[in-house]
C-alpha cells in the first residue's frame, strides 16, 4: 500500500503530465516520424502535377516562363522580336521597334514590342502593365496544364508543415513544464532543435514547377537539343521560333550566343541556364530569383560565377544536369 | 552501290534542320568529331534509326604525309565507321602535317610519283584498319607545284587504282580548279575515273582577288549546278552531298538549295517526303 502510494505520489508529482520522460520521448519521436511521412507523402503528391493533353506542346513563351519565370519569358520574346528584325538599338542606346509589327505575333511578344515602343528598355518593359497581363496569362496556362503550382497550391504545399509545427509547439510546452518541474530536458531539447530545423527547411521549399513540369522541360530540351548553346546553333537557319525556344530552354546564354552585341546593349542579364532537374525559377516575394532550394543540383549554377559566362553552363546541361 | 540521292554534310549547327528533312537518306559527318567508343551522339542515332546512311569523313589523317598515318588517329577513324555502321568512309588526298608541324588545314600534294607512293601506302594502312571501302577526295588546288610530273587526272587515277579506293568527287572543286586555271571543268571531268565515284560534294564559294575559293559558306552557284547536269549524263553518282560550313542561311533557303541540286541531277528532292 505504502509502496503503491509512493508510486502514485511519484507519478503525480514527478512525471510531467503524468508521463515519464523516456515514454514521452519515445511517443514523441514516433509521432514526429508519422507526421514526417504524412507531410512528405502529401507534398510528393501535391508536387506531381498532372499529365494534361497539350503539356508537351508548349509554346516558346510558355516554356520560357516555366523554365525561368517571367524574366526568361520576356527575354525569349525580346530575342524573337530581335530575330524577326522588329527591334534594334536606337538613339540614346534605347531598345526600340525598328519595323512595323506584323500579324500573328504571340501576345507576349506583341506586349513587349509595345512596351519597348513606350519605354525604350527591356528592364522597363518587364514591369509594363500589358506585359504583366500577358505574363499572367502564361502563368495561368502553366498552372492549368498542371506544369506549375498556383499560389494557392504553393501555400497549401507550404502549410503541410503545420503538422510538424503543432508537434514542435507540443514539445516546447512539455519542455517548459519539465523545466519548471526540475526535470532533465536535454534529450527533448535536442529533438526539438532537429525538428525545428527540419520544419524550417521544409517550410522554405515551395516548388514552382511540378514534376510534370520538369518532365515537360526535360522533354523539350531533348527535342530541341540542337538549339542548345553547346551545338552553336545556326540561328539564321532556325529562325525566330528557334531563337525564341533556344532562349526559353537555355536562358540568356542562348541570347548572347544569338546576338551578343544586341544582348549587351539591351542589358539582357547574363544568367546561368537552369538544369532540367533543378527547381528553376522561384516566384517568392514578387522578384524573380533562381532557387536552388528544391534541388541541390541547381545551386552550383545559381552561384553564378562559374557559369555566368554562358558557354560553360549553356553546354546542354553541363551545369546541374 | 546503293543509291542515296541528295544528302547534306551533318554539322551540329544545323542538326535540327537536317533532322527535319523528310526525304534525307545520306549525310556525312566529320570523323574526328565522333566519340571514340559507345553509341553515336543522339542526333545521329536518330538519323540512323530513320535509315539515313551516315558516312564518317576524315580531315586529319594526312594521307599525303610522307610518314605513316598516326595509329591513334587511324583507330579513331575506324571506330567512327564502326559506331555509325557506315558502308564506307572518306578522306582527302592531301596532307595536314609534315615533320610534326600541323598546317591546320588541308594542303595539296605535289603531283609526283613519290607522292602517289606515299598516299597509296597510307591508304593501304587505312584499308587494313577499316573494314569498309574508302573514298578519296582530291582537294582544291589554288596553285600547282612547279615540278608536277603527273596531270591532276592521272595523279588521282593512279592513286585510286593502286589503292583500290573509290572517288569522292568534289564537283565544286572541279569547277574551282578549272576556273582558277582558266580551263574547262567538263574536260577535267571527262579525264577522271568517274566509274569509281562513291559520292560527290557540292558547295558554294566566294571569289576573292580573281581566285574562286571553295569556302562552303555560300549557295551553290549556277555553274556548279550545270556541272552536276554534265556529270549525271556521264555517270549516276550514288549520292550528291551539299557541304555547308558556315554563314548558314534560313532553313527555307537551305532547303531550296538542296532542291535545286536534286533538280540539276534529276534526283528525288530530300526536302520533300
Amino acid at each position: 500500500m505504502q509502496h503503491n502510494d509512493g508510486m502514485n505520489a511519484l507519478s503525480a508529482s514527478g512525471d510531467t503530465w503524468g508521463i515519464p520522460g523516456p515514454t514521452f520521448l519515445a511517443l514523441y519521436l514516433g509521432a514526429i516520424a508519422v507526421a514526417l511521412v504524412i507531410v512528405l507523402v502529401r507534398r510528393h503528391s501535391m508536387a506531381g502535377g498532372k499529365t494534361v493533353p497539350g503539356a508537351d506542346q508548349l509554346t516558346a513563351q510558355q516554356a520560357a516562363y516555366l523554365t525561368g519565370g517571367p524574366d526568361q519569358a520576356v527575354y525569349s520574346a525580346v530575342a524573337a522580336l530581335r530575330s524577326a528584325g522588329l527591334i534594334g538599338t536606337g538613339p540614346d542606346r534605347k531598345t526600340v521597334p525598328i519595323a512595323a509589327l506584323p500579324h500573328g505575333v504571340p501576345p507576349l511578344d506583341t506586349a513587349v514590342y509595345r512596351a519597348l515602343q513606350l519605354h525604350g528598355s527591356v528592364r522597363a518593359a518587364r514591369n509594363d502593365t500589358q506585359v504583366r497581363s500577358a505574363l499572367d496569362v502564361l502563368r495561368s496556362d502553366l498552372e492549368r496544364l498542371g506544369l506549375a503550382l498556383s499560389e494557392d497550391d504553393r501555400r497549401a504545399y507550404r502549410n503541410t508543415t503545420l503538422l510538424l509545427t503543432a508537434l514542435f509547439v507540443l514539445g516546447v510546452a512539455r519542455a517548459a513544464f519539465g523545466l519548471l518541474g526540475g526535470k532533465p530536458i536535454m534529450n527533448l531539447l535536442f529533438v526539438l532543435l532537429i525538428l525545428g530545423v527540419v520544419t524550417l527547411i521544409l517550410r522554405g521549399r515551395k516548388p514552382w514547377m511540378t514534376r510534370a513540369g520538369k518532365r515537360a522541360i526535360a522533354g523539350l530540351r531533348t527535342r530541341y537539343q540542337y538549339l542548345s548553346p553547346s551545338q552553336s546553333p545556326a540561328w539564321a537557319t532556325y529562325g525566330t521560333t528557334g531563337v525564341a525556344m533556344g532562349v526559353a530552354l537555355w536562358g540568356t546564354a542562348s541570347f548572347y550566343a544569338f546576338d551578343p552585341g544586341f544582348a549587351a546593349e539591351a542589358e539582357i542579364q547574363r544568367q546561368a541556364s537552369a538544369s532540367a532537374g533543378g527547381s528553376g525559377w522561384s516566384s517568392d516575394s514578387g522578384t524573380s530569383s533562381w532557387s536552388g532550394s528544391d534541388s541541390s543540383s541547381g545551386s552550383s549554377c545559381s552561384s553564378g560565377s562559374s557559369c555566368g559566362g554562358g558557354s560553360s553552363c549553356g553546354g546542354g546541361g553541363g551545369c546541374g544536369g | 552501290m546503293t543509291f542515296y540521292g541528295v544528302g547534306i554534310g551533318w554539322r551540329p549547327e544545323i542538326a535540327g534542320f537536317v533532322a527535319g528533312l523528310p526525304g534525307l537518306r545520306f549525310v556525312e559527318v566529320v570523323a574526328e568529331s565522333m566519340p571514340h567508343a559507345g553509341p553515336p551522339p543522339p542526333a545521329l542515332a536518330a538519323l540512323l534509326d530513320r535509315g539515313v546512311t551516315v558516312v564518317p569523313h576524315g580531315v586529319r589523317l594526312s594521307l599525303g604525309g610522307a610518314e605513316p598515318v598516326d595509329g591513334h588517329r587511324l583507330e579513331h577513324f575506324a571506330a567512327a565507321a564502326e559506331i555509325l555502321d557506315a558502308p564506307l568512309v572518306s578522306e582527302h588526298i592531301a596532307f595536314v602535317r609534315a615533320g610534326g608541324v600541323e598546317a591546320g588545314h588541308l594542303l595539296p600534294l605535289p603531283r609526283s610519283r613519290e607522292a602517289v607512293d606515299a598516299v597509296v601506302a597510307n591508304v593501304r594502312r587505312v584499308r587494313a584498319a577499316v573494314s569498309v571501302p574508302i573514298a578519296l577526295e582530291p582537294i582544291a588546288a589554288i596553285f600547282d607545284w612547279p615540278d608536277d610530273e603527273l596531270s591532276e587526272a592521272d595523279f588521282i587515277t593512279e592513286i585510286l587504282e593502286r589503292s583500290d579506293a573509290l572517288l569522292l568527287l568534289d564537283v565544286a572543286n572541279v569547277y574551282a580548279n578549272a576556273r582558277n586555271r582558266g580551263t574547262d571543268p567538263v574536260e577535267l571531268l571527262d579525264r577522271l575515273p568517274l566509274e569509281r565515284i562513291a559520292y560527290c560534294h557540292v558547295a558554294g564559294g566566294d571569289e576573292n582577288d580573281g581566285i574562286y575559293h571553295d569556302t562552303h559558306t555560300a549557295a551553290t552557284p549556277q555553274p556548279v549546278l550545270d556541272l552536276i547536269g554534265e556529270l549525271v549524263t556521264r555517270t549516276r553518282p550514288p549520292a550528291l552531298m551539299l557541304e555547308r560550313d558556315g554563314d548558314y542561311p534560313p532553313a527555307a533557303e537551305l532547303a531550296a538549295e538542296l532542291s535545286s541540286i536534286a533538280a540539276a541531277a534529276g534526283y528525288p528532292d530530300p526536302a520533300r517526303g
